[in-house]
């Protein structure tokens, strides 16, 4: 077991994001995570990355207790995360946002070496054309792709990706795909968001279903949505938006 | 544009040299001038590039002035109390820093205003007999108040400053200090550990400006609160920071060789009012100009990296 949650639970006033979740990622895996919009599952990888802390429960990557540590740590033990939401640094270069990763990250760099690991990154993700554009002129799928990329160059052991392929073309998005099983091969765990079905059927070793923070399900694509509370969770959701 | 900075220098060198009759005190005076501003607007630059904007560098500028004048006057070496100055301002920023660094925006530079005045009235009301009180007291001056020598003194402190931030600029600080500055949550969750990287920057930007205050201090021969720690020289500091351009090194120096320059000149022409005037010029730049004097040259030089 490469991460470990348990009974991990996080409220926003009286609201419960989160409520006692349990899951597990082994080495190489690529875990989903579906389910609802505000079901809580980008409050999960915020409780994984660190950008608040939980109120109850723990979180272990490779036997490490990193439930308390700052998000900056758990970069430096090899959690690497994309925001759903991006996050480009607007005034720098494709290249230079992949510098940041490629220097703070999980391992120590000269600049040397971050500048090598970021060429490398760029050519992986295809965005070596752009290297040299300030990410502000990108449009929004560049942006994800450099959101992503930037991840991916802190050289995680595990990748939290918060709907990465959101808005994008098929195409882009199979591109994308590519990235995420190329970057898996080299021995990366996986932890997506995803509302794009086709990706999650293509991509997921192993799915876990979110509704009002707690699981509901959890096996492999066919087993979850064919799972009849999974249906509900869905057809609930569908009812509420067609009224 | 590799020369621009080596020409600079030598144009710096050879000030004092210059055949300038009646005029020639006045003008290594007026040097001097620009090398202390173009020195306290680089310091505080180089901590303003993590995105924290401090309204305390004449704390600091004052900080570093009377430990020289206080040390020099006790009767220690005069080159042991110079380096007291940027001493016991980076120690009391690094103390400042801690309390006050994980503020954020807005509340970060009030923190460090209200330090600035507090500090202020602070050495005011201390005993007559330790700092002066409101009336200051006499610095010795260094190298025997030499003014040629002190100009080349002062020469040596702004390349210190200088080369600092040339440091900061092509080492990983660099990266990390942009890093926080247009994103500091991103910053983190990239690994960038943003307080330890900000109080360094404080910290280096304090002792940066203690320095010029102790040396400022030789050169004026007084420290008075009101104008050792006046709001004015903050202000100064920002100002030629950004007109000339911030998170540069040429725009601060840019900035105050320009500024200073200008001031001079309109008071030499206008005699009466030209305050006025020099502040109509510094507004215009900043609405037209948001990145400085630099970007006028950036903007060109972009162009020409756009068009291969």
């Amino acid at each position: 077991m490469l991460l470990a949650a348990t009974s991990l639970s996080k409220r926003f006033g009286g609201v419960a994001a989160v409520r006692r979740l349990d899951f597990h990622l082994d080495p190489g895996e690529i875990l989903a995570i579906i389910g609802p919009n505000g079901a809580g599952k980008t409050t999960v990888l915020n409780l994984l990355s660190g950008v608040f802390p939980a109120d109850e429960g723990r979180i272990v990557l490779d036997g490490v207790d990193i439930t308390h540590l700052p998000a900056e740590d758990r970069c430096h033990l090899g959690l690497g995360r994309a925001f759903q939401v991006v996050q480009p640094f607007p005034e720098m270069t494709v290249r230079d946002n992949l510098m940041i990763g490629a220097l703070f990250g999980s391992r120590r760099r000269s600049l040397a070496e971050a500048r090598a690991r970021t060429e490398e990154v760029l050519a992986l993700t295809g965005l070596a054309d752009r290297a040299a554009m300030p990410a502000r002129d990108l449009t929004l799928a560049w942006e994800k792709r450099v959101e992503m990329a930037r991840a991916i160059a802190t050289s995680p052991r595990v990748l939290l990706l918060d709907e990465v392929m959101a808005g994008l073309l098929p195409q882009e998005a199979d591109e994308m795909l590519a990235v995420v099983r190329s970057v898996r091969e080299t021995g990366v765990a996986v932890l997506f968001i995803e509302h794009v079905m086709r990706v999650v059927r293509d991509l997921a070793d192993r799915v876990i279903v979110m509704d009002f923070g707690e699981k509901i399900a959890e096996g492999s694509y066919a087993d979850v949505t064919g799972h009849p509370r999974v249906i509900e969770a869905y057809l609930g959701m569908e009812e509420a938006g067609g009224a | 544009m590799r020369w621009v900075g080596p020409a600079a220098l030598c144009v710096a060198l050879l000030v004092p040299l210059v055949p300038a009759g009646g005029y020639q005190q006045y003008v290594v005076q007026v040097a001097t001038f620009v090398l202390i501003n173009a020195a306290v607007a680089l310091a505080w630059d180089i901590q303003a590039r993590t995105g924290q904007l401090s309204l305390a560098p004449a704390a600091f500028f004052g900080l570093g002035a009377y430990a020289y004048t206080m040390a020099a006057l006790r009767g220690v070496p005069l080159a042991v109390a110079f380096l007291l100055g940027p001493l016991v301002a980076g120690v009391v920023s690094l103390g400042l820093g801690i309390v006050t660094l994980r503020l954020q925006g807005l509340y970060f530079a009030i923190a460090t205003l209200a330090f600035a005045e507090v500090v202020k009235v602070i050495f005011k009301e201390l005993p007559l007999d330790l700092t002066g009180g409101a009336v200051g007291l006499t610095a010795p001056p260094l190298l025997g108040g030499h003014q040629t020598g002190l100009y080349y003194l002062g020469l040596g402190v702004f390349l210190v400053v200088v080369v600092a931030s040339l440091a900061v600029r092509h080492s990983r600080l660099h990266y990390a200090f942009t890093a926080i500055r247009q994103g500091e949550l991103t910053a983190r969750v990239l690994g960038v550990r943003v307080v330890r990287t900000k109080l360094l920057a404080f910290v280096l930007s304090a002792a940066l400006i203690g320095m010029v205050g102790a040396y400022a201090t030789s050169r004026l021969f007084f420290v008075i609160p009101e104008d050792t720690f006046g709001i004015g020289l903050s202000v100064t500091a920002l100002a030629t920071a950004i007109f000339g351009g911030v998170y540069t090194t040429a725009g601060p120096v840019l900035g105050a060789v320009i500024l200073r320059s200008l001031e001079e000149v309109l008071r030499l022409v206008l005699r009466e009012g030209y305050l006025a005037v020099y502040g109509v010029i510094l507004m215009l730049v900043i609405l037209y100009l948001p990145g400085g004097l630099v970007s006028l040259w950036n903007r060109r030089s972009r162009d020409v990296a756009g068009g291969d």
